[in-house]
């Protein structure tokens, strides 16, 4: 009951917007990989070890501790995998899809979700070319596309962009650590 | 009663006639967005308001990974629009005082009607219920059981009943000269 007092109140306080659907799951798995014609579904229930060493290295744990990835394939054969990944901004919370190629680098990046506040600097974000500069990077990258858009898109969306960069540096992390 | 919409000034009926296709445009729209976010079936409802069960469970010895087949069906609805505890505060707080108001503004054209005094109170207990029962069955379905969300179900479908009562027979007695029960 104190966990929906305290959602309560911090919803007033806060004030923080509903969250919109800038693209659809399904459409952004269509976007990244328009040759699959199957997909898997993978969940990984982490151990406390492997939470706490992603803890350690991301400052993150995924919701309920479980990491869900899916898998593309085209006549058996697969394509890439992608996965989402939300980050709570004291704006509210946004969601990325981060896809990977089979040579295990980043294939596309589409941001999802976002707040009715933070929509507008997000679109501005990623019409600045933002999502174009994640392609191609592989683990061991620390995304900083942000820094890339700034002077095109402005201080609110470049912050946005940061928020979107920790996403990427989320799965990037996840997915070289956990998806084998 | 001296207030009566069959009798009344042209201009008042015309503006009992503009307030009412006015609501009946935000019911059309109200239903689209009902449609789009949460559906019109007590499972739907449910899943937008319960959201994901909780897990409760420890965390396994060793890193558990389950992998099954998922078609694109299944994915648009674990993607389901869900709205938390956040959103719903803010959805009480905004829309039930307008609710409060068009409810208030349709029973001040069932007073002008020629109902009898039955009638009149249950069109009007109609009109308040139905909201109250909306957002208790949201309320209830997110803090006590998913099975609460038929209420809210209920609740919708009492606003466009109520609604559609009213203007049937408002704009019945004001234009088509229907007699009145009272």
């Amino acid at each position: 009951m104190s966990r929906i007092f305290c959602g309560a109140l911090a919803a007033l306080l806060l004030h923080v917007t509903p969250t919109v659907e800038l693209v659809k799951r399904v459409d952004a798995v269509r976007q990244m990989f328009p040759a699959a014609d199957a997909w898997t579904e993978r969940e990984l229930h982490l151990s406390d070890p492997d939470a706490h060493r992603l803890h350690e290295a991301l400052d993150w744990s995924p919701e309920d501790g479980v990491l869900r990835f899916y898998t593309g394939r085209h006549a058996g054969a697969p394509v890439g995998a992608l996965v989402f990944v939300r980050v709570d901004t004291p704006h509210g919370p946004l969601e990325v899809a981060v896809g990977f190629r089979t040579d295990r680098s980043v294939a596309s990046v589409v941001v999802t979700k976002a707040t009715v506040e933070t929509k507008p600097w997000v679109l501005t974000a990623v019409r600045a070319g933002l999502c174009d500069h994640y392609k191609g990077m592989k683990a061991g990258t620390v995304p900083q596309a942000a820094e890339q858009i700034r002077d095109a898109a402005g201080d609110l969306p470049t912050y946005m962009a940061t928020q979107v960069d920790k996403g990427v540096q989320r799965a990037l992390v996840a997915y070289s650590e956990f998806y084998k | 009663m001296l207030y009566d919409l069959r009798h009344a000034d042209l201009r008042l009926k015309w503006l009992v006639t503009c307030l009412l296709a006015t609501f009946g445009l935000a019911y059309c729209f109200g239903a689209w967005m009902v449609g789009r976010y949460a559906g019109f079936g007590p499972r739907q409802v449910a899943q937008t308001y319960a959201g994901p069960p909780m897990r409760m469970a420890m965390p396994p010895d060793t890193t558990v990974v389950v992998e099954h087949p998922l078609t694109m069906g299944q994915m648009a609805a674990e993607d389901h629009h869900v709205v938390d505890i956040d959103l719903l505060v803010q959805d009480t707080h905004v829309h039930v005082p307008m609710y409060g108001v068009i409810a208030a503004l349709l029973s001040l054209v069932v007073l002008g009607l020629s109902l009898s005094r039955g009638a009149g109170f249950a069109l009007i207990t109609l009109l308040f219920a139905a909201p109250w029962l909306d957002f208790a069955g949201m309320w209830l379905v997110k803090l006590v059981s998913p099975g609460f969300a038929i209420l809210t179900v209920a609740g919708g479908w009492a606003m466009g009943a109520g609604y559609t009562i009213v203007t049937v027979i408002a704009v019945g007695q004001m234009w088509f000269g229907w007699k009145g029960a009272a």
